[in-house]
């Protein structure tokens, strides 16, 4: 197997821990809306992912930079700059006191992340197959 | 205050409730609407443009003369059993009376049988002479099902400041002494209230308190690196056994640390042990603080920037620098810990960030700007008010939540609380100065011709009970626009109108703040112009009577301390301001926004003194423009938390001789004083007028409002000062009324009318 075949590889896993990650994020946000749990206790909760996602994000990323994937890294692009742009204006955290007024942001955001993601994923798929062909011929 | 035709509404409304009572309906001092007819349509809500917002100040201190809130102790609670509803005035009894129907779902409940017959005297009862179906305002005594654990009881804990700037300022001396005066006040009905003491500087000092100890024991904690309380018990005693012990700490503490050099505080860490101390009880953490906080977890910089002030980055100034004190806050509001803040620093105080603390806490911010305790009016001014926020009744481990009719929704919450779930406000304690705006709308259109709004406050009382707070508010369904005009409350608007203004500034820029106001203006009087004026009468600015002192209102707001444009307020001034409008009721964010204003140099012969129902007769109010000043005359000036006396180079000297003791104008001292109280009609009638002012002002807001006595041709400063509050003047940049008018008209040139 070369190395573009592992890279998407991991590139396919990677984008599944992702898509669960938001899934994850987005049941907990219902929860919220629904009062099964306090704003303290998801903050406390999400708060701990939200670095592991975008360091994910970010390594992968960096991997595809390595390998120069250039369509991958285009794609990922945005999506990049905007978790950098995030954590540059301390506003990657989710915060307690002003979370339902910012919910719907959030949820927002969380939804359009899963679906980038979940393209992500196919693509990912369909590149790491390429790759395995090449390979075969 | 409010137009005669909403009253009318009301007379006719009461007669709808069951039974018919004068206070079936709430109390706007306790819960009032912006608007008193609601849109029955959200197309028709929209088209008025109205924030539709309710205001609420559940656990308001009561003012001489008012009826107490009546409290009812039932078999059982009665509630919906779907939207969970007290019951209340408003709802209706259907089938023959043994049902009732929810006012806010419309789903029928069964009445229980001891509304109609008390099985102790075996006898049937009027179920219409139950204070829940006669009174808007009613509080129940909660069985056990409303706790979690027994009723906590109340809990003072005293984070005082012991660095060198609080013991010279006389802060340390003052606050012990007005301790030492109040403990007998302080709620105590069931003998469980528990009391500590922190003192601060670069150590944290404990005391034990231990009633068997004859002298208090101080515990010096000098290891910072992590929060550790020194001995597990006899830190938080109970007031009533440890009483003694108490007093002799409070009557050496001055001396304890008189010879203090030390500049540093560790208050982060305080507060941090403070929490450890209390959180398995909840209660009150008390900080009297007066150096800015500048060591270990905390720590704050002295960052006040003269240049930044009146520029777009003076926002930064008023937003936090660091997260610590809001994320301690949010841990300590599920263990039902409030925090309230007196800040005394002769410099930077950080306002801004230390009242992070009270804000997600349900507390409340005192500032004392360059306090001096030898000067009698500052140490009088926190004494009053510290003593009277010792004494007065609190509530405990609270939650309050607000239920509207169907088709109703809540969108956003103003004032001091943390928000525990979509509507769902945790309030460690409730104070009673403070008030809660919530913006409404419509989500689907209302189907009946009243609209109700209920809150409850479940709450442990301050003599140990759990009780439920419940004001339902009732107010009619219209289709009709010129209705919803004519019944909107100009006073509630501006108050929620300064609440969002505090939040915009905080959130983006002062600027957007006025801007925001000034567009809700226009397009206000522009939803009004375009449906009610016809073509020819478009020169004029056109309001219904009711809406007649919203331009001047929003020009208050413009002007006022918290959003002017203006590059010499303080932050630390602004940021205290901010927050006081946040929480302040709105008759009292009214009062900040737009002053009042008196002659007092020609009274009328009953001023200043107890009119026919025993209350003390104010003048005549004047239009706050200095065109009312006179040379010859003296004026009187509140605006919630200041008074002035504004003297005129050719007063009376008379007048001058009876009210200052002085034997001309020359002589007489400008700025902060008090009033001497001569044996005289004159001075005594005044005096009347600034006690009263100041009793209520300290029962609405725990504030003794300073005097200052302003000479015509006085300190510039001071005179500008006070020229300020004339808000229908020119002021700078801002616009006088009249301008500002002209503008507005203007703007409403270019709509065109229907």
């Amino acid at each position: 197997m070369n190395a573009e075949g592992f890279l998407f590889l991991f590139a396919v896993v990677m984008a599944a821990v992702l898509l669960f990650s938001m899934v994850f994020f987005i049941i907990m946000f219902s929860d919220l809306e629904c009062d099964y749990i306090n704003p303290i206790d998801l903050c406390n909760k999400l708060n701990q992912f939200v670095l592991p996602e975008h360091l994910a994000h970010g390594f992968l990323f960096l991997m595809f930079l390595v390998n120069g994937s250039w369509m991958a890294l285009l794609i990922n692009t945005p999506l990049a700059a905007w978790h950098v742009n995030k954590i540059m204006n301390n506003r990657h955290m989710y915060d307690a006191t002003e979370i339902f007024r910012t919910l719907p942001q959030h949820k927002k955001e969380s939804f359009i992340k899963l679906g980038f993601y979940l393209l992500c994923f196919f693509y990912y798929l369909y590149r790491m197959i390429l790759g395995l062909l090449q390979e075969k011929w | 205050m409010r137009s005669r035709r909403v009253y009318s509404r009301y007379f006719s409304l009461r007669q709808s409730s069951v039974a018919q009572s004068p206070y079936a309906n709430s109390d706007p001092k306790y819960k009032r609407c912006t608007i008193n007819a609601i849109p029955q349509t959200t197309a028709l809500l929209n088209k008025c443009k109205i924030p539709f917002g309710l205001l609420i100040t559940p656990y308001r201190h009561l003012l001489a003369g008012e009826e107490p809130v009546p409290v009812i102790n039932p078999p059982q609670i009665v509630r919906c059993r779907r939207c969970r509803t007290y019951i209340n005035p408003w709802v209706q009894f259907v089938e023959q009376d043994t049902r009732w129907k929810c006012n806010l779902c419309f789903l029928t409940n069964e009445v229980p049988t001891f509304f109609d017959w008390d099985p102790e005297t075996r006898a049937h009862v009027d179920r219409r002479r139950r204070p829940e179906l006669t009174h808007a305002t009613v509080e129940f005594v909660a069985p056990q099902e409303y706790m979690v654990r027994p009723p906590q009881p109340v809990v003072f804990l005293f984070v005082i400041d012991v660095s060198y700037s609080a013991v010279q300022s006389g802060m340390l001396a003052t606050a012990a002494r007005t301790i030492l005066d109040t403990l007998d006040a302080i709620p105590n009905a069931d003998n469980r209230t528990k009391i500590g003491f922190i003192t601060v500087d670069s150590t944290l000092h404990f005391y034990n308190l231990n009633p068997n100890l004859t002298e208090p024991q101080m515990l010096v904690v000098s290891d910072l690196d992590e929060t550790f309380l020194p001995m597990p018990y006899d830190l938080l005693v109970t007031l009533s056994e440890s009483r003694e012990v108490i007093d002799k700490l409070m009557e050496r503490i001055g001396d304890m640390f008189k010879n203090t050099q030390i500049v540093q505080s560790v208050l982060g860490r305080a507060l941090q042990a403070a929490h450890k101390m209390i959180h398995a009880i909840g209660g009150k953490i008390i900080v009297l603080q007066s150096t800015l906080p500048n060591q270990n977890e905390g720590a704050l910089k002295a960052r006040e920037d003269p240049k930044l002030l009146g520029t777009p980055k003076e926002v930064t100034l008023l937003q936090p620098q660091t997260g610590f004190y809001k994320n301690f806050a949010v841990s300590c509001s599920p263990t039902q810990v409030s925090i309230d803040i007196f800040l005394f620093s002769p410099q930077y105080a950080d306002v801004a960030t230390l009242s992070g603390c009270a804000k997600f806490t349900g507390g409340s911010v005192y500032y004392y700007p360059a306090f001096n305790a030898s000067r009698p009016e500052d140490a009088l001014k926190f004494a009053n008010e510290f003593s009277h926020f010792l004494s007065r009744p609190i509530g405990l481990e609270a939650v309050m939540r607000v239920r509207a009719s169907k088709g109703i929704r809540m969108t956003a919450f103003h004032g001091n609380f943390f928000l525990r779930s979509t509507d769902l406000l945790s309030l460690p304690n409730v104070s009673p100065d403070n008030s809660y705006a919530v913006e409404m709308t419509l989500v689907e259109n209302l189907t009946t011709s009243l609209a109700c709004f209920q809150t409850a406050l479940l709450h442990t009382s301050s003599n140990g009970e759990r009780r439920i707070r419940v004001l339902t508010l009732a107010i009619p369904v219209t289709s009709n626009l010129g209705d919803v005009f004519a019944s909107a409350d100009q006073f509630a608007l501006a108050a929620i109108l300064s609440k969002k203004a505090v939040e915009r500034a905080l959130t983006s820029k002062i600027e957007d703040a006025r801007d925001a106001l000034t567009y809700k203006l226009n397009e206000i009087m522009g939803a009004y112009k375009s449906s009610f004026t016809t073509s020819g009468q478009s020169v004029q600015l056109l309001l219904p009577d009711n809406l007649k002192l919203l331009p001047l209102l929003t020009l208050g707001m413009l002007k006022n301390i918290a959003f002017r444009q203006a590059s010499t307020i303080p932050s630390d001034l602004r940021s205290f301001v901010m927050a006081i409008l946040y929480v302040f009721p709105p008759e009292l964010c009214v009062v900040q926004c737009h002053p009042r204003f008196w002659s007092i140099h020609n009274l009328a012969p009953q001023i200043g003194l107890p009119g026919q129902d025993g209350q003390i007769t104010f003048p005549p109010l004047l239009n706050l423009c200095s065109d009312k000043l006179d040379r010859t005359g003296i004026f009187l000036l509140e605006n919630g938390v200041e008074i002035f006396i504004w003297v005129g180079r050719a007063a009376s000297p008379d007048l001058v001789k009876m009210l200052f003791d002085k034997p001309n104008y020359d002589q007489i001292v400008a700025g902060k004083t008090t009033l001497p109280t001569l044996q005289n009609d004159y001075s005594s009638r005044i005096n009347n007028l600034i006690g009263k002012i100041r009793e209520v002002r300290i029962q609405m807001a725990t504030c003794y409002p300073h005097l200052y006595v302003v000479k015509e041709d006085g300190d510039p400063a001071l005179r500008m000062w006070f020229l300020t509050q004339l808000i229908e003047d020119r002021m700078d940049a801002m616009p006088s009324y009249p301008q500002f008018l002209g503008v507005l008209r203007e703007q409403m040139g270019k709509i065109s009318a229907a």
